[in-house]
């Protein structure tokens, strides 16, 4: 009881500070934590449940109309939760690690933002951009053709042991770049470092302000996601990738087909990416190879091992925590940092005006990886929110299965 | 008639070492037990059946078709399955799991069921669980279907796997060492479940085994490896007795053999 | 098809494979005795390499500002700078391994790889965070010394700088000392023993994990004197640049065969030429439709095509024997 009321007042408390102090990040952070507060603790489900729901659907978006910056931050929050769930499928359910996941996030906005912006006109001589209607077809096409890049990466490397097949997946993530920054020669892809703009963003319903509207949508796909992610989970397919990951040999003596349950892990999670791609590209409205790099291939990673590799909501907490690390603590830190200098204070007679131009905290997101990636393997490998034995369990009377409450 | 599982000439080497020198082996029914000095072969051979291993010679047919060459869990979709020597459970998923996974070469469902969730699946799913909860009973693990594979005590772990094995509804099931490290009354309890087993579901069974007195109980045949090579075969009195055997066994010379032969 | 120019350019670029493939054989001999030893791909060999250049072009650097580089013989401040740069890199491995490895000794495969890999961008940043500090850059220009720039012309179309002559020469050194200390003396036959059969060495009394420390000393220690001689030859650095070199060096210890000494060096030697020739003709034969950026996927085919086809190498795997 005391902990409903708790929860509640956190929330409501949070938001209060964030209206009256829209510029303050700490506060923001302070409403993040309530929401967290809110999804561990011990309350009825349906509290749970109805106060996310609405911090999530009414709140965030009126926070957004005080200050845009934080929308942006849940939005892309929200895009690497649903990356972060993809490769979690591959590498917390069917135990491979890919180190290249960020491939198929390029593909998927490639494709969009090659038919969606003038650029095609360049191959195929006219009729591009599509109209912008054809982005929602599109989320299934980048889908589409995510999933067939991620068979076709996939068939030459299954029976690769596990670091051999991390360490080509990496290869594999690099040609994607390379070939992304320089397709523009002989026939022009995807006009190398230059990028691709403008990329056509879609009609949004009810005549909402895109900040908004991407915000929703993004919501949508991930709340798909989760629900994908449940279903394979609780599936033979689902228990196949994990035998798999527990050993191999006994899972393929048992009859599961191994080439093609990884074939599948690698599709699916890749699927994923695909449509956030598509998303992606018509969010920021230019791309260019650089947002696609081994750098973020392993910020996801980071957020699947902080979250817990094979858990559902570890992924989800592990892609906000990073996320709003490198957005707005790092930035954070960096901005205030340089107050600091302007004002002229010092710090045990050293004047902070006169540290060095180039050191900026919101560039040092490897640094951040990498300690969390080594810290968690070395004190808590199953990460913040092990995958929790949230299947069905047999009952003791029946012989009926009943669903577990988590 | 053709027997169920029929394996002839069956050659493996590793480098230079021959592992298996053309054994023959059939079976039909009942339980057949595969017995043999540390280093015979015996679980290579298993290897060899199971798919693990290509041989370099010979054939091996079961229900008329040839295994060699095949995967092993398209062996296992024809009906052959195995447990392992060392125990290889899925050791952090449930009992109940862990069978549910043996079972997966018959699942008649796709991608796209498991997506959608259709009707079929869920009577499909709910066939899987209560299949599984039976084949748990019948090796009496039913009260432990939602424990953790890796805290099961040691014999429950052995008969889980056996369960796990039975979930492909196999006809012909291979157990390597299934008495291992268990107690003579355990063993014995084994042995009992194994006869229950081919009498209610018509399985044959094929064992290796070191456990004689096990052996001598309960298989309609024995066969004795050494060396690679098949040096008897008969009712389990008849190997018993024969000198070859006894000598294999008790005539043999503590000159070191090579580490890397599996045995 | 100009032919001539083809044949012409061979010589050079010929020198340049052997140059290349130099410098990855000594990277990549870090990569293949770790990996000899414990069966683990150390993914931060990339910034171990990267920080040998950093502190030769610290000491450089300071040499230079204090008025000591024109007057000291250049051959004493590159022998200084090198051994500074093997000695800085091999303690750099010796902790990395100490502090984020040790722990993980025991846990499944991935675990201490995904560690490694945190490492390796860990020391990325710490490596900017410090120039940054310190010299306000991060992207550091090694000073020049005037003798490096000497060209003798073999033949009209072959002609070698003082300072690829020095990167030969040093690494011939270096490969060589290499050879020497792992076959004939006890501390290389302690080395090849854990590598082997690891209980059985214990058994044998020799202290593995001191002989796995040894072993970073010495794979870091290459791996820094190939940093020096990177910055000696592309005189550019910045704490990102050991990323690709450590990737394709890697893929030279496989295609040479994991585990295998002289398989890393005859791996790094083979692939150097192969991307040189491949940078060179490919460019001239599509008319420059493939751009130099091409021969970075060049290195990873090699990667996945030895994998997929030779996993073992060119000259075998040499892992741990299982009892």
């Amino acid at each position: 009881m005391i902990r409903a009321v708790a929860a509640v007042a956190a929330v409501a408390l949070s938001v209060t500070l964030v209206d009256l102090f829209p510029r303050s990040i700490l506060v923001f952070l302070a409403f993040q934590l309530s929401l967290l507060y809110v999804y561990v603790t011990r309350i009825p489900a349906w509290l749970r449940t109805g106060l996310l729901g609405v911090a999530l659907l009414v709140l965030m978006p009126l926070i957004g109309f005080r200050n845009g910056y934080y929308l942006e931050v849940a939005t892309q929050v929200g895009i690497f939760a649903a990356l972060a769930l993809g490769l979690n499928i591959v590498v917390g359910l069917a135990g491979l690690l890919d180190l290249g996941y960020v491939a198929f996030f390029a593909v998927g906005a490639y494709s969009w933002a090659i038919v969606g912006s003038p650029h095609a006109n360049l191959i195929f001589g006219g009729g591009f951009p599509l109209a912008p209607g054809w982005f929602y077809v599109f989320l299934f096409v980048g889908l589409a053709v995510a999933a067939i890049t991620g068979v076709l990466l996939g068939l030459p490397v299954m029976r690769l042991r596990g670091d051999y097949l991390a360490i080509v997946t990496l290869g594999f993530g690099e040609v994607i770049r390379v070939l992304a920054n320089n397709l523009d020669k002989p026939i022009n892809l995807t006009n190398g470092p230059k990028g691709i703009t403008p990329i056509g963003r879609p009609p949004l319903p009810f005549g909402i302000p895109y900040s908004e509207g991407f915000y929703f949508l993004v919501l949508l796909i991930v709340a798909v996601v989760i629900l994908v992610n449940r279903r394979l989970e609780d599936s033979h397919i689902g228990r196949a990738w994990e035998a798999m990951r527990e050993d191999e040999l006994a899972a393929q003596a048992m009859g599961v087909p191994l080439v093609r349950a990884k074939l599948l892990a690698f599709a699916c999670g890749a699927s994923f990416a695909g449509v956030m791609g598509v998303v992606f590209s018509a969010k920021q409205i230019f791309i260019n190879p650089e947002s696609f790099t081994f750098l973020e291939s392993i910020g996801v990673l980071a957020m699947v091992i902080l979250g817990g590799m094979g858990s559902i909501p570890g992924a989800v907490v592990g892609a906000t925590v990073v996320t709003v690390l490198n957005l707005q603590v790092l930035k954070g830190f960096s901005l205030w940092l340089n107050e600091l200098k302007n004002a002229g204070v010092t710090v045990l007679g050293y004047s902070l005006a006169d540290l060095p131009t180039q050191l900026e905290p919101a560039k040092y997101e490897r640094m951040v990886f990498g300690i969390i990636l080594v810290l968690m393997m070395i004190f808590r490998p199953q990460g913040i929110f092990p995958a929790r034995r949230r299947q069905r369990e047999l009952a003791h009377t029946d012989k009926v299965p009943t669903a577990v409450v988590p | 008639m053709t027997a169920l599982f029929d394996a002839h000439g069956i050659t493996k080497c590793f480098g230079g070492l021959v592992a298996i020198n053309r054994v023959d082996y059939a079976l039909d029914r009942g339980i057949s037990s595969i017995i043999g000095p540390n280093g015979a072969g015996k679980t290579t051979l298993f290897n060899v059946f199971t798919g693990l291993y290509e041989p370099d010679a010979g054939e091996v047919t079961f229900r008329g078709r040839s295994l060699v060459g095949l995967r092993p869990d398209q062996i296992t979709a024809l009906g052959v399955c195995r447990t392992f020597q060392n125990i290889r459970l899925f050791a952090n998923m449930t009992a109940i799991e862990n069978v549910l996974v043996g079972m997966h070469a018959r699942v008649r469902l796709g991608l796209w069921d498991a997506l959608t969730h259709p009707p079929r699946f869920h009577t499909v799913e709910r066939g899987l669980w209560q299949r599984g909860s039976e084949l748990l009973e019948r090796v009496g693990l039913r009260d432990k279907a939602n424990e953790i594979a890796r805290n099961l005590p040691y014999g429950d772990q052995r008969r889980l796997e056996l369960a796990r094995a039975l979930g492909s509804e196999p006809a012909l099931l291979l157990l390597d060492e299934p008495t291992a490290g268990m107690t003579q009354g355990e063993a014995g309890h084994l042995m009992g479940l194994l006869r229950r087993l081919v009498a209610d579901l018509g399985l044959a069974i094929l064992l290796i085994e070191h456990n004689m007195r096990v052996v001598m109980e309960v298989s309609d045949r024995v066969t004795v490896l050494d060396h690679g090579e098949k040096i008897a075969e008969g009712l389990p009195r008849e190997v018993q007795g024969d000198a070859r055997v006894i000598e294999a066994y008790l005539g043999r010379s503590s000159a070191s053999r090579s580490p890397r032969a599996p045995s | 098809m100009d032919y001539a120019l083809l044949i012409g350019i061979f010589p050079q670029v010929l020198l340049d494979g052997i140059l290349l493939g130099f410098m990855y054989a000594l990277i990549a001999l870090g990569y293949t005795m770790v990996y000899g030893v414990l069966e683990f791909i150390n993914f931060a060999h990339s910034e171990i390499f990267i920080f040998g250049a950093f502190v030769g072009v610290e000491i450089l650097l300071s040499l230079q500002s204090a008025g000591w580089l024109a007057r000291l013989p250049w051959v004493v401040v590159l022998i200084l700078v090198i051994l500074a740069g093997m000695l800085a890199s091999g303690l750099l491995a010796v902790t990395v391994e100490r502090v984020a490895y040790r722990p993980l000794r025991t846990a499944p495969r991935l675990i201490p790889l995904i560690s490694a890999i945190g490492v390796s961008f860990f020391l990325q940043d710490v490596i900017r965070l410090f120039e940054s500090m310190w010299r306000n850059a991060f992207n550091l220009v090694y000073p020049t010394m005037d003798v490096m720039n000497i060209r003798f012309e073999l033949t009209s179309t072959l002609d070698v700088s003082v300072r690829s002559l020095v990167v030969i020469v040093a690494a011939l050194l270096m490969l060589w000392s290499l050879h020497v200390l792992v076959n004939r003396t006890k501390i290389g036959t302690a080395i090849r023993a854990v590598a082997e059969d690891q209980a059985a060495a214990s058994l044998m009394g020799i202290n593995v994990n001191r002989i796995i420390s040894l072993t970073f000393l010495i794979g870091g220690a290459m791996g820094g004197a190939a940093g020096v001689l990177f910055g000696i030859q592309y005189s550019l650095i910045n704490p990102y640049t050991g990323f690709i070199p450590g990737l394709k060096a890697f893929t030279a210890a496989v295609l040479g065969g994991i585990g295998n000494i002289p398989g890393a060096m005859l791996g790094g030697l083979v692939l150097g030429l192969l991307e040189a020739f491949a940078a060179s003709y490919m460019s001239l034969l599509t008319g420059g439709a493939f751009g130099a950026e091409y021969k970075d996927i060049f290195a990873f085919s090699v990667l996945i095509l030895i994998l997929i086809f030779r996993p073992k190498g060119l000259l075998g795997e040499v892992v741990r024997g299982r009892a």
